[in-house]
């Protein structure tokens, strides 16, 4: 009966507000508290959704260090069912492919599911890496950029709405698959007080170690990792020009928008 | 992102909000009746919340709520009692670190 | 809505001072208890100027001095008056300290935490909607479309109070009851901090200004030393402000900032962080009708318990002593029938035998005094300028009466000074 959803969660510092150190050209990450990225909060909502309408359970799976337990009680408080963080010193360093393998053999220990439901990426790396790996490795379909999916109880699969440019695709799968959601498909529910006070009260948060998950130690964390970051440039900043066009005339004030991004050589004629 | 705040000059508002933290929610915690702006000559507003979250454009009050710093100060000031005021939900809005 | 299958001894709102000191004291006693704050983690929506005052805490929380996230001990006091580009300072330097600077996002925190440590239930993320009310008798709180039943409610949500004026306690707040402060934290080395003021350690600094940074509204300015950063802010009477500020509010901490006397301080920082917070002014006016009803109490900055020194603020200290009695005066009411409003009218009584009374008593007439233009504008004016004759020598020298005549020429006559004076020795 129902689905069983697996959502996976990042918790990552809040770069809406990371500045830079001019003299050492470095991020300033003092006291930058940390969020669920954004994006899978949109992919928690639509597994919620999804539970919602037929039933079953979501987990919420995430490999990070212990302090993101607050992001897995964000979620539970949401209404996901149950949390697991996979964190080890050895998952330390990881790129995307070692990420990748971690969550894939912490959803193979879950065994029991139907879905995967990932972010479309992330704002602290945006590679959006995660899904398609994840899927590669536990060897499923992948669908990215879905906005809607419905699940097919006789046929055992999905039916997944994809958005592209100026159309969108409708696929059906079968399930077990990994579908990342697009960004700013849904607006996250509300938090409420006795999903909250699950999370404090019932141990539906697990933490698994190395030692919990059949893996092969080289494959993750810095060891497991081919990624190197050569550099880091920053954009230079732009001293912007705070010019306000008062005229309430839409046709005029498009206009006006226009000869401005000519003058600034912003785009062509 | 942007660079440090230069603290040897007088300073834009934007400028200095820069080093705040937000987790700005979707949905607007404060809203405004700008009917009742146009009968308010005084709109102590404009100066008077810190994070200077009410600003002209032309003759009209704008208002936007993503840098608020939720002190409460425009809900008590506005002599039009036009400002449906409450706190953002689920944790989200400014988070304060070092104050 | 819907009751949530959990029912609790209490339920305190919000975990600043107040409330996680309510919370503490009461899970200590065995209560189960549930802390409900609106921000990510506590803390993260409180905001003061800097300074703490020690022996009441030390009295509620054991070992403090110890374990909680202290900055500085104020060592050194100054008052400045500020007129134009010059400044006239008493500087008061002790071996002893009966305060300390912090961030009271941390030491929020920290509070929340000895609450937690003693099985008190924090949830954070939770904004409360509606006191939940029974046939005259508080019995719960809302929360979206679900409620959480207590046998007492502490209700510590604030300055703001959006709780109790839903629930027709108090009205909305008037311009004329608080202040404002808006304050810089500007991120400055240690050893840096202790060569600009002369401190040494871990000695840390409290300097009040009044004067021109207002711009002759009644406020002033601050600032104090944490261990590697200073804030530095202003505090505006709001209902004066409102009438009389002629530019946006954050150009005058910029320009307090940028005064030449106090630039040379912090030149070398960078900001970290911009805040803004409203502060019970004219606490009397302010204090709702009363602070326990049937099965609610009231306590910290909703309840107005904070006091107004005039050139200062104790909030931190009187908030959490306020929460320490609440939880008292419902453990009382508790063994003793019920949170009734009977028996919880015993809060009003440990306040009143407490400090906290008395010291509110004793500067009841502050408020009033503060609205006084010529002390944030005359005196400060009259005093540089005496002291600016008697300094600034060229050819001819002043004798004191002389210079002070002077200054005071077109500023104030001698009855209404000699007033003033007598006033202020006496009220403050």
């Amino acid at each position: 009966m129902g689905l069983d959803i697996i959502v996976g969660i990042k918790w990552v510092p809040n770069t809406t507000s990371v500045n830079i150190d001019p003299k050492t050209g470095t991020l300033i990450r003092e006291g930058i508290p940390s969020v669920v990225n954004p994006h899978d909060l949109t992919a928690v909502e639509m597994a919620l959704r999804l539970k919602d309408k037929y039933g079953g359970t979501v987990t919420a799976i995430s490999m990070a260090p212990p302090s993101a337990i607050s992001g897995l009680e964000h979620v539970i408080g949401m209404g996901v069912d149950r949390g697991i963080l996979a964190s080890d010193r050895a998952f330390a360093g990881a790129d995307t492919l070692a990420t990748s393998y971690v969550l894939a053999k912490v959803i193979e220990k879950i065994e029991k599911y139907d879905l995967v439901i990932m972010g479309h990426e992330t704002i602290d790396s945006s590679t959006a890496h995660i899904g398609a790996q994840v899927a590669s490795w536990l060897k499923l379909p992948y669908i990215y950029y879905a906005t809607d999916i419905e699940y097919e109880e006789n046929k055992e699969s999905i039916k997944v709405k994809r958005i592209l440019e100026n159309a969108y695709e409708i696929y059906r799968i079968k399930l077990p698959a990994v579908v990342s959601i697009a960004m700013h498909t849904f607006e996250p529910r509300r938090i409420k007080v006795s999903n909250k006070l699950k999370a404090k009260l019932e141990n539906v948060i697990e933490i698994w170690t190395s030692k919990d998950l059949n893996l092969d130690i080289n494959c993750a964390g810095l060891r497991g990792s081919p990624t190197v970051v050569s550099a880091i440039d920053f954009v230079p900043k732009v001293p912007r020009k705070n010019l306000i066009f008062q005229e309430k005339d839409p046709k005029k004030a498009a206009k006006w928008l226009i000869e401005k991004l000519l003058e600034e050589g912003l785009i062509d004629p | 992102m942007s660079s440090e705040t230069k603290v040897r000059k007088i300073s834009r508002i934007e400028d200095i909000l820069n080093n705040d933290v937000w987790d700005v929610d979707y949905e607007p915690h404060i809203i405004v009746d700008y009917t009742k702006c146009k009968n308010c000559e005084w709109k102590p507003c404009l100066r008077l919340c810190p994070a200077e979250c009410y600003t002209m454009v032309g003759d009209e009050v704008l208002f936007s709520y993503e840098g608020c710093l939720e002190c409460g100060t425009c809900r008590i000031v506005c002599p039009e009692k036009a400002i449906k005021w409450s706190y953002p939900k689920s944790g989200r809005g400014i988070h304060f670190r070092f104050s | 809505m819907k009751d949530i299958g959990q029912r609790f001894d209490a339920i305190i709102i919000g975990a600043g001072p107040a409330g996680s000191t309510a919370a503490y004291h009461l899970a200590k006693k065995g209560y189960k208890t549930l802390i409900l704050e609106r921000g990510r983690v506590p803390g993260s929506k409180n905001m003061f100027g800097g300074r703490v005052y020690i022996e009441p805490l030390k009295e509620i929380y054991e070992d403090f001095e110890k374990k909680a996230p202290i900055h500085r001990w104020v060592k050194k006091e100054r008052i400045s008056l500020m007129y134009d580009e010059s400044a006239t300072t008493i500087e008061i330097e002790s071996t002893k300290s009966t305060s300390f600077t912090t961030y009271l996002t941390q030491l929020s925190q920290w509070m929340a935490n000895q609450a937690v440590e003693k099985g008190a239930i924090l949830l954070s993320e939770i904004r409360v909607d509606k006191l939940y009310r029974e046939n005259g008798v508080f019995k719960g709180v809302v929360v979206e479309d679900e409620r959480v039943l207590a046998d007492i409610i502490i209700d510590a949500e604030g300055i703001n109070r959006l709780l109790l004026e839903e629930a027709g306690i108090v009205e909305r707040l008037s311009p004329d009851h608080v202040a404002l402060g808006v304050k810089e934290v500007i991120k400055l080395d240690g050893k840096n901090i202790n060569q600009l003021f002369g401190l040494e350690d871990n000695d840390g600094l409290s300097w009040v200004l009044i004067g021109d940074i207002t711009k002759g509204i009644p406020g002033g300015g601050f600032i104090y030393t944490n261990r590697d950063s200073i804030s530095l802010g202003i505090v505006l009477m709001l209902g004066e402000a409102i009438k009389r500020i002629d530019r946006h509010i954050y150009l005058l901490v910029e320009e307090f900032r940028n005064h030449p006397l106090i630039n040379k301080y912090v030149r070398d920082g960078r900001i970290m962080e911009y805040s803004t917070h409203l502060i019970p002014e004219d606490v009397f006016a302010l204090r709702p009708p009363k602070l326990y009803y049937n099965g609610l109490l009231i306590a910290g900055d909703a309840a107005g318990l904070l006091l107004n020194q005039g050139y200062t603020y104790r909030g931190v200290d009187f908030a959490a002593y306020s929460g320490y009695l609440a939880a008292k005066a419902y453990d009382y009411a508790h063994n003793n029938g019920g949170p009734t409003e009977e028996n919880l009218r015993e809060y009003t009584r440990l306040l009143e035998n407490s400090f906290v009374m008395k010291m509110l008593k004793k500067f009841s007439g502050v408020s009033k005094l503060m609205k006084k233009e010529r002390l944030f504008k005359t005196y400060p004016e009259l005093i540089n300028i005496m002291a600016g004759k008697l300094m600034h020598i060229e050819y001819d020298s002043y004798k004191i009466m002389e210079a002070l005549k002077e200054a005071k020429k077109g500023r104030v006559g001698w009855i209404s000074l000699i007033k003033d004076l007598w006033e202020v020795s006496r009220k403050l």
